[in-house]
């Protein structure tokens, strides 16, 4: 005779606990905090639809995050990019996020970031920020493992070259930081 | 080289930029610090709502699953 335990409680609770992470990796995913939100909430409406399919004990993280990615691509594919490419979409968009402000070298990072193609991008967060394996990230993603080490090693090499960090020289993001200061001061 | 055991002690000693890091954990370190800066974020009321009404919506659609085999 054991009170009414209420299952969906259990899932409610163990959805809310990922999405401190889930919102990381929409960001990650569009760029923006308004069209991230959006993918998270679009997400958990999901998410709750099917949570029949969730076994529980099993890593509810990468499920939901595969939800998510599904989203994201399939909202991509149905609209196209509304906003392709355009300079500093990224940036722009992220600088108003509070407690970056003045975090130049951040701002730097961002901007790789957002220049890394989409499958590049995605792999090196999983693996590298959200703590997934690569196994558990070629699930998230549909791939190989192997498909999934070369994007991260690739987005690697992107990001070093992006930031000008590639050779043995330890100047390039302090370069760069230096002229934004000194524009500041101009300006 | 030895990237590898460059990785722990770079990211635990390095806090400037200037420092020697190499260039993979400076990677590795920007890519989490990025991520986390979100992470660390308050959870936006309007998901805790959303859940909230998923939640009752549910329960109030079926109240009595429980006494189904008794």
């Amino acid at each position: 005779m054991k009170p009414a335990e209420p299952e969906n409680s259990n899932f409610k609770r163990e959805l809310l606990a990922t999405l401190p992470n889930l919102r990381a990796f929409a960001i990650s995913l569009a760029g923006r905090h308004d069209k991230a939100d959006d993918l998270v909430q679009d997400t958990i409406m999901k998410a709750w639809g099917k949570q029949e399919s969730f076994e529980e004990g099993t890593n509810i993280k990468a499920w939901v995050f595969t939800i998510l990615r599904n989203e994201f691509y399939s909202q991509m594919r149905k609209r196209g990019r509304e906003v392709q490419d355009s300079d500093g979409y990224f940036t722009d968009s992220m600088a108003v996020h509070p407690g970056q402000q003045g975090n130049l070298d951040m701002q730097d990072f961002k901007k790789a970031l957002e220049k890394l193609p989409d499958d590049q991008r995605e792999a090196i967060i999983l693996v590298g920020a959200s703590g997934f394996s690569y196994e558990e990230t070629a699930e998230i993603c549909g791939c190989a493992v192997g498909t999934i080490k070369s994007r991260v090693s690739r987005a690697r090499i992107n990001l070093k070259e992006l930031l000008g960090v590639s050779g043995e020289a330890d100047y390039g993001p302090d370069a760069a930081t230096a002229s934004v200061t000194t524009r500041a001061f101009v300006g | 080289m030895n990237e590898m055991s460059n990785m722990s002690s770079g990211y635990s000693g390095n806090r400037t930029s200037r420092g020697a890091a190499d260039p993979n954990s400076l990677i590795s370190r920007k890519l989490r610090d990025f991520y986390d800066n979100v992470r660390e974020e308050r959870i936006p009321d309007r998901f805790i709502d959303l859940l909230e009404k998923l939640d009752k919506a549910e329960k109030a659609s079926k109240p009595a699953t429980r006494s189904k085999g008794e």
